[in-house]
């Protein structure tokens, strides 16, 4: 499967996280939240001016900034 | 009443927290704020058991990494508790995959845990059906099935306190193996740990593991 970025995914299109990319504190606080290689992410929304992003990991909804999403690489 | 037991409430932000600190503590409570900063801390007082019962709700956070001011309070609460605290963290069973990423790290830091399975009604509702008992004995701690929002379980909670509080002091550390490497490091690691007052203090293992993720605060209480 080709790898994406997180911010190019369509509402409704799913992927599995392959690498997550930051500075070291913010990708802990990532981390914390579920967002680790291997798990299954989907975009679920995305504002009005493409910032900012809605996705669904682990079974909930998290909101990133497009930028965030950007530095994050799935297989979709 | 002379008997008396501290217990902290740690979980995930939405994970029920205030709602169980709530149906503890009823009307009595005291809002304060942390010394130096603008985070709100509560404190109640429960009596159950012959046991006058302080509640501490402490900062909804989702890890331990003293990233956040959040999380730094939480951290050094759970740090500098000692060994009479009880610490009940409120887990989110609809969402149980996150909220025990918080779990595991909060059983590596070697303090006295209760986990209590909030939210259970809406798990079940979700057709999630959850091996209480099966997760209790993996991660070594007893655990308390709830619907706070409900006020189901407060009473389980509550006695599960006082028979923690009358057991032993010491809490058991859980071990998640983190592959060779790892393990290799943290055995170099351990002996000049344990020689330290720090290392007398807290789980060993667990101060391992925190240097090797370069976690500054531990580095820096090291250095002290």
């Amino acid at each position: 499967m080709p790898v994406r970025r997180l911010d190019e995914l369509k509402p409704g299109e799913k992927g599995r996280i392959v690498k997550v990319g930051g500075t070291r504190n913010y990708l802990r606080r990532l981390r914390d939240m579920g967002l680790v290689a291997g798990s299954d992410i989907e975009m679920e929304r995305i504002a009005p001016l493409g910032d900012p992003v809605e996705v669904k990991v682990k079974g909930y909804h998290l909101a990133l900034r497009r930028e965030e999403a950007a530095g994050i690489q799935v297989e979709a | 009443m002379d008997k008396s037991i501290t217990i902290a409430l740690v979980g995930n932000p939405n994970a029920g927290k205030t709602t169980v600190f709530n149906n503890l503590t009823g009307a009595r409570q005291h809002v304060g704020n942390w010394p130096g900063v603008t985070v709100e801390k509560k404190e109640g007082v429960t009596e159950y058991g012959g046991y006058r019962i302080r509640v501490v709700d402490l900062p909804g956070v989702y890890g331990l990494t003293a990233f956040s001011q959040d999380e730094i309070i939480t951290r050094d609460y759970l740090m500098n508790a000692g060994p009479d605290v009880v610490v009940v963290d409120i887990v989110d069973a609809s969402n149980l995959e996150r909220n025990l990423y918080l779990t595991v790290q909060v059983l590596e830091m070697g303090v006295r845990t209760i986990v209590a399975l909030n939210m259970m009604d809406q798990a079940e509702s979700r057709g999630h059906d959850i091996d209480t008992a099966g997760l209790s004995n993996l991660l070594g701690v007893p655990l308390v099935p709830m619907s706070a929002h409900r006020n189901r379980g407060t009473r389980e909670l509550l006695d599960e306190i006082v028979r923690m509080a009358e057991g032993g002091k010491r809490a058991p550390v859980l071990k998640v193996r983190y592959g060779r490497e790892i393990e290799e490091e943290i055995v170099n690691l351990e002996p000049m740990i344990t020689a330290t007052d720090l290392g007398r203090a807290y789980s060993p293992r667990w101060l391992a593991l925190k240097l090797l993720e370069e976690d500054d605060e531990i580095a820096r209480r090291f250095r002290q």
